[in-house]
């Protein structure tokens, strides 16, 4: 086959510049790559996470319930409402893994492992259930615990006597938090081991499925509350707490889905706003290309080409660099798809199927790969192949320009400044379509950018009020409730601690004025003269005394109540009691959720849970926060005297562990943020660079003429690295102005996807700097090259330049 | 096998419209009217920022087949000007030109781009080759947009007119790599590539020395004796006693009307 001498033209003009054709190619490819790897990403998180959990048939309730034994299990899915209710017990200790060290451990407990009916495990190696003195381990906690099926496990209950249980086998639970994210190993026991270790033989949680509306939270919820009036309560029972499963997610969906399918989002923006630059970057070099071969242009028209040919030639030169940039896109997309989806399994522990690039994901890349450039190329390609040959021929390169315009005017008038400065700033203006394609590539990258690292001060400014909020240095958590007076002394008797506070807590409902019912809220009983919390009020004053009937209500339950204002007299039931109680605050939100706080002594008289509390929490100096060692003292302290004491504690966990939790998942956020910003930062540089090469290819007679009247080397560099930097410069203000709205936004969905709660934002200066510094660089690495090469032509070789 | 070539073309210039007249022996022949290039009251204005410029003032000028006209005159006479006219590159402010029959003026750009490509060959004097094709590479290129000759056998018809122009030795050789004027034999073999009736060349040897210029109006001599017409633009006084008539321009006006041959010394 005999290539046609026009389509050989184009290949030796791509493979002449290979520079400027690496630069187009790896600017789609970079958009391309983003776009393939993040909703590869998703449908295989989709298809293996989702799927996986909807098929252990998920559980669409869970009831906390005072201790109680499987004939309640049977009770509430005996109602009609119910399709079937499991009982369950987890019982926090600690488990030595391979390497010795301690780690947290939760003991669950299954009502029947023969018939298990929701949030059903895999087995994954070794015996699917668990004998007496046997534990099973879930996937992740074996594997970071270096544990096997067959090895002798030491488990310490939180009375710190120790049992040896036998790995019996390993399972893949896909319901639980996962060990990498919580910190916590899970494991699987039976009712007679627990008994054996001395724990008393109870089930702690309902975990319901109902008949119908399974989709319906509304209808889940309330099948919820008629289980606990009809059944639960009346039998004696009391409930602590009714939810759905997970963050703010939906009926049978993932506990994390509402986050994952939001960060996903956000993450799917970036790309397309990727590709949106790189679809810019197209534009402006096929504008490039075009200008730079105006001449060529004419030539081939004065030899009898017509337009369309000219049309189909360059169209087929940007699909070249399609093709080319999808061949680079596709396995570096899948790829980052590979290394997100791995990233996204150990985080939230799930089995990966298979990496694989499905047609639709491949045909969405192919299309922005190929025919994005191609659409956004016929703009420059249509208006450059327009030119008549005498213009094209005649009419273009020196002095073809048009007049200067008023800043190139005002820059001729700043004789303060030295030629060189002038020329580079007139320099700036002269291709002005150019110079808008390259700003706004810039600008963007620069805006999301900072938007970035606002997303990441504004998540600071969220955590450190979750710093702020916490004083206490321990919390021991007391299911079923305990004596307030009793846990209060046994806390005080623990060496160090100074205050403790035993906190109560009901679930209950805010009728409002027109009889409707809210939502359900959790009710926390606490002194009111609290050293344990430091709540930021942003409007009102805290709980001034005992008797008042007072609230403070959080701003997480304003998002579900907007119409509470302070001073408001609101009426709170719990139970079939009703109390009208007085707003006086609103406190910030600080992670809890939706929350009502009132003083413990209302607290005792509204919920009728007389001297009963849930939880205690101590500090051992209140004036200071304590080492991360010695809060994990008096944790393990407070475990132990709680043991001995007969209190029979729950978990206990410290303020760093908490605070550690939280910065540690924003931290992996914000990496995956920060790579999405770099790429940006990349395609803008990219951007940049190109125009600059462009603009010095063009201008390569002039550069010339500047030699030949005495320019030296350093004074024709200096002319394009100025440009380079003053491109770059603008950009950044431009980005600066943007990224306003942009932190807003981004940090705005961020917030809102990982902690369901509004934004708090804290514009970041240090981005801004930051990006400055990387837009200079930018700058002046993007001219350095291009000012290098003109420097090194020789003058006659410039002036003879066509 | 380039004679089949040739049948080719011609079939391909009948169709571009019925003005053009291709005898069966594949040579052109002038219009009916015996003109290969006919201007009346040609004029050309150029805008300038001081008002309009007049390149040329009324022309008319009529060159017949197998015509080798030399275009003489200063700097700024309109030389130029008249060239890019005849070939559709420039459009007259008013007037007709008409050539081989075709009304040249009143064309769009793709209508005399194709045109241009079959019946015309038009040479420069900066040679304008495709700086990034090799020399063959730049000759097929208007047979490749006129799709004159058989894919396959124009390779054989671009290392012809190399030969023909004496550089088949360069053929793969890319333009920068070649002198001044073995590249303004390229840009000639370029302008044969589709065998056109007419070659106008705008000062073809202003770029170089004068025995490569010597050598280039010796080979415009040749495209003559083949039947050709050639119109060229020239401030070089050699190609007085090569060409059938000289017509010089001085103002935008012809000075020496349809003046036949005249001799060097009058240049």
């Amino acid at each position: 086959m005999v290539l046609q001498a026009r389509w050989s033209k184009i290949l030796k003009d791509i493979w002449g510049n290979k520079s400027r054709s690496l630069l187009v190619i790896f600017s789609i490819a970079v958009g391309v790559a983003a776009v393939g790897m993040i909703n590869n990403a998703a449908r295989i998180i989709q298809r293996d996470l989702y799927s996986e959990y909807g098929a252990g048939n998920p559980a669409l309730l869970q009831i906390y319930v005072s201790p109680f034994d499987k004939h309640l299990a049977k009770a509430v899915e005996d109602m009609r409402e119910v399709e079937s209710a499991q009982a369950m017990r987890v019982v926090g200790a600690s488990i030595s893994g391979a390497d010795g060290q301690w780690d947290d451990v939760g003991l669950h407990v299954v009502q029947d492992y023969d018939d298990i009916q929701m949030d059903k495990y895999i087995p994954v190696s070794g015996s699917a259930k668990p004998a007496i003195r046997e534990i099973l381990l879930e996937g992740q906690s074996a594997d970071l615990l270096g544990l096997h099926v067959g090895d002798v496990v030491a488990v310490e209950m939180p009375d710190e006597r120790r049992y040896n249980l036998t790995v019996a086998g390993v399972v893949h639970d896909v319901y639980v938090m996962p060990f990498a994210l919580l910190g916590e190993a899970t494991g699987y026991v039976s009712m007679e081991t627990l008994d054996w270790m001395g724990e008393a033989p109870y089930f702690n949680r309902l975990d319901i499925i109902v008949a119908d509306g399974k989709n319906d939270k509304e209808h889940i919820i309330e099948v919820g509350g008629l289980a606990r009036d009809r059944i639960i309560e009346p039998a004696g029972f009391s409930v602590a707490k009714i939810q759905i499963p997970g963050f703010g997610s939906d009926p049978g969906e993932h506990w994390a889905q509402s986050q994952i399918k939001g960060f996903i989002l956000i993450l799917q923006i970036m790309s397309v706003l990727a590709m949106f630059l790189s679809a810019g970057l197209v534009i402006n070099t096929v504008s490039a290309i075009l200008s730079q071969q105006i001449k060529q242009i004419g030539i081939l028209r004065s030899v009898g080409a017509q337009r369309k040919q000219l049309i189909g030639m360059y169209v087929f030169n940007v699909l070249a660099f399609g093709i080319l940039a999808v061949m680079i896109a596709i396995p570096v997309g899948l790829l980052g798809a590979w290394w997100l989806v791995d990233f996204a399994a150990s985080f939230l522990n799930f089995t990966v199927n298979q990496i694989d690039l499905p047609l639709s994901v491949l045909l969405i890349q192919l299309g922005l790969g190929i025919l994005m450039p191609v659409g956004v190329a016929l703009v420059p390609i249509l208006s450059g192949t327009r030119i008549s040959v005498y213009d094209a021929i005649y009419q273009y390169g020196l002095g073809a320009e048009s007049e200067n315009g008023l800043v190139e005017r005002l820059f001729g008038k700043m004789r303060i400044l030295a030629p060189e400065v002038i020329l580079a700033l007139r320099n700036t203006f002269r291709k002005k379509g150019r110079l808008v394609f390259t700003l706004i590539t810039l600008t963007l990258a620069g805006a999301m950018f900072v938007a970035v690292f606002s997303t990441r001060e504004s998540l600071n400014v969220q955590i450190n009020q979750v710093e702020r909020y916490i004083e206490f240095d321990a919390l021991l958590r007391l299911p079923g409730g305990r004596s307030k007076n009793a846990v209060e002394r046994e806390a005080l008797r623990i060496e160090g601690v100074s205050v403790a506070e035993g906190w109560g807590s009901v679930i209950g409902v805010i009728l409002r004025d027109d009889d409707t019912e809210s939502a359900e809220f959790e009710i926390v009983g606490l002194p009111f003269e609290t050293s344990t919390i430091d709540p930021l009020l942003n409007e009102g004053e805290w709980l001034q005394g005992e008797g008042l009937n007072q609230i403070v209500v959080n701003e997480d339950l304003l998002d579900e109540e907007p119409d509470i204002r302070v001073g408001d007299e609101i009426v709170l039931e719990v139970g079939d009691k009703q109390r009208p109680f007085e707003v006086v605050g609103i406190a910030s939100k600080h992670l809890s959720g939706p929350r009502i706080y009132m003083d413990y002594g209302d607290f005792e008289r509204f919920s009728g849970r007389n001297n009963q509390v849930d939880e205690i929490r101590v500090i051992a100096d209140p004036h200071m926060i304590s080492s991360p060692s010695t809060q994990d003292e008096i944790a393990e302290q407070l475990e132990e005297r709680f043991t001995n004491a007969r209190l029979d504690p729950g978990s206990a966990s410290t303020r760093h562990a908490f605070y550690g939790n939280i910065t540690d998942t924003f931290d992996i956020i914000l990496i995956i943020l920060i790579v999405m910003a770099v790429l940006l930062a990349i395609v803008g540089g990219l951007g940049l660079t190109g125009t600059m090469g462009m603009n010095v290819l063009e201008r390569t007679r002039e550069i010339g003429v500047l030699r030949a009247v005495g320019a030296s080397n350093f004074s024709v560099r200096q002319v394009v690295v100025i440009e380079g930097v003053v491109v770059g410069l603008l950009s950044w203000i431009l980005g600066g102005i943007l990224s306003g709205p942009s932190s807003w936004a981004l940090a705005g969905a961020v917030i809102n996807t990982t902690l369901e709660t509004g934004l708090r934002l804290r514009y970041s200066f240090l981005g801004l700097f930051i990006w400055l510094v990387i837009v200079l660089l930018i700058g002046v690495v993007s001219s350095l090259a291009p000012a290098r090469s003109a420097t090194r032509l020789r003058v006659r070789d410039v002036l003879d330049y066509e | 096998m380039l004679g089949n070539c040739m049948s080719k073309v011609m079939e391909l210039r009948r169709k571009e419209g019925e003005s053009h007249t291709v005898p069966s022996n594949g040579k052109h022949k002038a219009h009916d009217n015996g003109r290969m290039i006919e201007l009346r009251d040609v004029y050309k204005l150029y805008k300038t920022k001081s008002g309009d410029f007049p390149a040329l003032k009324g022309i008319d000028l009529n060159i017949e087949q197998g015509e080798f006209v030399a275009v003489i005159g200063k700097s700024g006479a309109g030389k130029s000007t008249l060239v890019n006219l005849i070939t559709g590159i420039d459009v007259p402010s008013s007037g007709e030109i008409i050539v081989d029959g075709f009304p040249v003026h009143n064309q769009n750009e793709d209508q005399k781009a194709r045109w241009r490509g079959l019946n015309l060959g038009v040479v420069f004097q900066f040679f304008q080759l495709l700086p990034s094709l090799n020399l063959i590479e730049n000759i097929t290129i208007p047979m490749d947009f006129c799709s004159t000759y058989p894919s396959k056998e124009r390779k054989a018809r671009a290392l012809h007119l190399l030969d023909q122009v004496g550089i088949a030795e360069h053929a793969y050789k890319i333009p920068s790599k070649i002198s001044g004027g073995q590249q303004q034999r390229v840009a000639i073999a370029r302008a044969m590539a589709n065998d056109p009736g007419i070659i106008v060349a705008d000062e073809p040897t202003g770029n170089l020395d004068s025995r490569t210029a010597g050598e280039i109006f010796e080979l415009f001599s040749s495209f003559v004796d083949q039947g050709k017409t050639l119109l060229v633009v020239s401030h070089n006084k050699d190609i007085g006693p090569l060409a059938t008539r000289v017509i010089e321009i001085a103002d935008g006006e012809i000075l020496n009307g349809n003046q036949k041959k005249i001799s060097a010394l009058e240049i």
